[in-house]
């Protein structure tokens, strides 16, 4: 109904009035270990403002939250707790690893630090930066509501090549590209196919398969 | 150089001169850079003796233990032992520092500073998780940060730095029995 009483019809399956409100009410349940919770934490407050992408509404409870958003260093020994929490957590669901610690294990190559999250548990979007600045944070989150909009399927737990988590420092040439361009159009997907392992390029052309 | 200073470098001085004078008979005694004091026991055995007695003395009320740990002593720099056991004591009288610091051997017992300190327990505990120093008389000599599973101890220099050990889930919490805390 319209804001002046006359009906109104809007053209859409259920399906995509799901995946839009879903897209529009993420709800982050925050795992900050470190730094980068700090940095998680300027993100949800007034200066850059979360609630403007619908992401506000932070649930301590894994039970309630749809997107875990880990932000910090992850220990061996912590890990079992990470995963317990992502298990938790209900379907659909979607894992944002912040930072160079939880993508990758940061500059802590060491006995105790668990190397990226990713060992333990598919990650959709990888954040750069130690820590990222929010904006990156937020792009991060727009990003995945493209996914979550476009109904794309969830990354399998596998890590990235070098190469794609080289190219991933810049933001915008693998995290947009890679998923939302056409794969046959682009050099760099090109690029990335020819010098990535040959498993790597038969999950990626899996994916553009399903895309198209 | 400033007044204050000048102070406390005087002050420094008779600290060091005092310790000197009393605690000879128990080690070596030194000076940094800073001039603060390191005494090196020549037994572990004598520490809770010379610790106390460092509390109790009114010219030094060496009331605070800011640290307990060792390093691993594997090249033999500072002397025959497999390990240099520290720990760092502060007077919050006289705001000055000192560092008590013993060479100790693969598998020997240091005694427990938990009867004179209640907060060595943890510090304690966390040296033998690290190290695999045990301590003589401690109420709970189980590892404090690394898993309960974990094998060896990864701050000795023959442990792996990327020698990672995952479980694949965590113990559940639970409370230690009148039992297994070892006397």
């Amino acid at each position: 109904m319209s804001k002046d009483g006359s009906s109104a019809v809007f053209p859409l399956t259920l399906e995509y009035a799901v995946r839009w409100a879903r897209k529009n009410s993420l709800w982050p349940m925050p795992y900050g270990t470190s730094c980068c919770g700090i940095e998680l934490m300027s993100t949800l407050s007034s200066t850059y403002d979360l609630a403007r992408f619908g992401a506000e509404v932070v649930r301590f409870s894994p039970r309630q939250a749809d997107l875990l958003l880990v932000a910090g260093t992850i220990t061996t020994k912590m890990g079992p707790v990470l995963r317990q929490v992502y298990d938790q957590m209900c379907e659909p669901k979607w894992v944002i690893a912040m930072g160079a610690c939880s993508s990758s294990g940061g500059i802590f190559n060491t006995y105790s630090v668990l190397q990226g999250i990713d060992e333990i548990m598919p990650v959709d979007i990888y954040v750069p930066g130690c820590p990222p600045i929010p904006e990156g944070l937020i792009y991060a989150i727009m990003r995945l509501q493209d996914t979550i909009e476009k109904g794309l399927p969830r990354p399998k737990a596998e890590r990235l090549t070098p190469e794609q988590a080289r190219n991933a420092m810049s933001y915008r040439e693998v995290i947009t590209d890679s998923i939302f361009k056409d794969p046959s159009k682009s050099s760099l997907e090109e690029s990335l196919a020819q010098s990535a392992a040959p498993e790597a390029a038969k999950t990626k052309s899996s994916h553009s398969t399903k895309e198209g | 150089m400033s007044r204050l200073l000048l102070k406390n470098r005087e002050a420094q001085d008779g600290i060091n001169g005092h310790l000197k004078q009393n605690y000879a008979q128990q080690g070596r005694y030194d000076e940094d850079a800073n001039q603060e004091g390191i005494l090196w026991l020549v037994s572990s055995g004598d520490l809770p003796e010379v610790v106390r007695k460092l509390r109790e003395d009114s010219s030094l009320a060496m009331d605070r233990l800011a640290d307990l740990s060792a390093y691993d002593n594997v090249d033999g720099v500072d002397g025959a032992g497999r390990f240099v056991f520290f720990i760092h004591l502060y007077s919050s009288k006289f705001h000055s520092r000192m560092r008590i610091k013993c060479l100790i051997a693969e598998g020997e017992e240091v005694p427990t500073l938990t009867g004179i300190w209640p907060m060595a327990n943890w510090l304690e505990r966390e040296c033998f998780d690290m190290f695999g120093i045990r301590f003589r008389g401690h109420p709970d000599m189980r590892r404090i940060l690394m898993d309960e599973r974990f094998e060896g101890h990864p701050l000795r220099k023959e442990y792996g730095l990327e020698a990672r050990q995952q479980f694949s889930d965590s113990l559940p919490i639970r409370m230690v029995t009148e039992n297994e805390v070892s006397k």
